[in-house]
């Protein structure tokens, strides 16, 4: 019973989530009403979600089914979660593929693709903000750690895990 | 597609994304740029327009977007074996790392090193989710027009409260109307 309790609460998550931190509202009132953490959990599942990798839904799926019913709580959560991608996206996938030459999906798409690089340049906006200037106040060591990747990714052609474990030395030694 | 390729390839889309799982900093956007990278870059089975459309459609479904990316990307180099295969391949490192993490917790919480080093790492995701958009880019912009769109896009989505989905949206419709009136203008 518990495990289907934390599979539908994350099936309701994962239907309500429209992508990262606007998650986090949702996810805390769920944890908070059924038990399964307190609110100061939660805003340690978010800090741990941003410190490990992986998105947030997965990280708090498997923190909050490990810790409510061990190993079978996080795989139901998790399955909770991944269940909008596993029927909606599925739909989405299907359709998309066999709308791929349609003309009025192609004049939807002219724009798409631009606006797509907006949103994706508003999360560097975003992230660049909080690790360059956390808390209002500003961070040099960060952002030199943030140019020399910039210069090891577009000059050097480093791959993302090795300028991502370069960084992690950085920040140990000069943070 | 063979029945034995369609494994062939699930199998290697799992490998590839259980190993990029384990590098997916900052909510997910950094895997878009290890994505450009090996299959349009270096594979050349897909072109950076198909890898923004994939995104955009992603962002705009609920549940997870960076999850919903791989399973539409799976499903289209080989079906719906392959698109599940490449979910459960990025799902696996965040949910074995996140169970260690759970059992060490207390350990972790308030480690000096382990901050120091993912201040590190926070930094270094920035560069590499501007690299990827630079990448993406190219093939996005054509005239004017679009310059306004992502500009405008940016801005809704960095300064208001404007959700991911209705900036795709608006996308869509500004798309449909702006190439309506140039076909009227030809015409």
């Amino acid at each position: 019973m518990l495990l289907l309790k934390l599979y539908i609460v994350f099936l309701k998550i994962g239907f309500t989530s429209f992508g990262g931190m606007s998650m986090i509202p949702v996810i805390n009132s769920e944890m908070v009403k059924h038990g399964f953490m307190t609110s100061s959990e939660v805003t340690d599942i978010v800090a741990i979600a941003e410190m490990t990798p992986g998105s947030l839904g997965i990280n708090c799926a498997t923190f909050a089914g490990m810790r409510v019913a061990g190993i079978p709580g996080e795989i139901f959560a998790t399955l909770g979660v991944l269940t909008p991608t596993f029927t909606l996206c599925v739909l989405a996938a299907i359709f998309f593929k066999k709308m791929k030459n349609n003309r009025y999906m192609g004049h939807a798409m002219y724009a798409i693709r631009p606006a797509t690089i907006g949103l994706i340049l508003s999360a560097v906006f975003v992230l660049g903000r909080s690790a360059y200037f956390p808390h209002a106040s500003f961070a040099p060591t960060s952002l030199l750690i943030g140019l020399i990747s910039l210069y090891l990714l577009m000059r050097h052609k480093l791959s993302i895990p090795k300028v991502i474990g370069c960084a992690a030395l950085l920040g140990l030694l000069i943070c | 597609m063979k029945t034995k390729d369609r494994l062939k390839l699930a199998t290697e889309l799992f490998l590839f994304f259980f190993k990029i799982g384990f590098f997916t900093f900052g909510g997910g956007w950094s895997i878009i740029a290890e994505m450009e990278k090996e299959f349009v870059e270096k594979k050349k089975i897909f072109s950076s327009e198909e890898l923004l459309d994939i995104w955009s459609i992603a962002k705009s479904l609920p549940g997870i977007a960076i999850i919903n990316v791989c399973l539409i990307f799976g499903y289209q180099l080989g079906g719906i074996l392959c698109g599940i295969a490449a979910v459960f391949g990025i799902v696996l490192p965040s949910a074995i790392i996140l169970s260690l993490v759970t059992m060490f917790y207390s350990l972790i919480k308030d480690n000096g090193y382990v901050e120091r080093a993912m201040t590190g790492v926070r930094a270094a995701v920035v560069p590499i989710i501007l690299s990827a958009a630079l990448s993406l880019s190219k093939k996005a912009f054509s005239d004017w027009f679009t310059y306004a769109v992502a500009f405008l896009a940016f801005f809704l989505c960095a300064f208001t409260d404007v959700s991911n989905v209705a900036v795709i949206l608006i996308g869509a419709l500004t798309g449909l109307l702006m190439m309506e009136v140039k076909t009227r203008a030809v015409a």
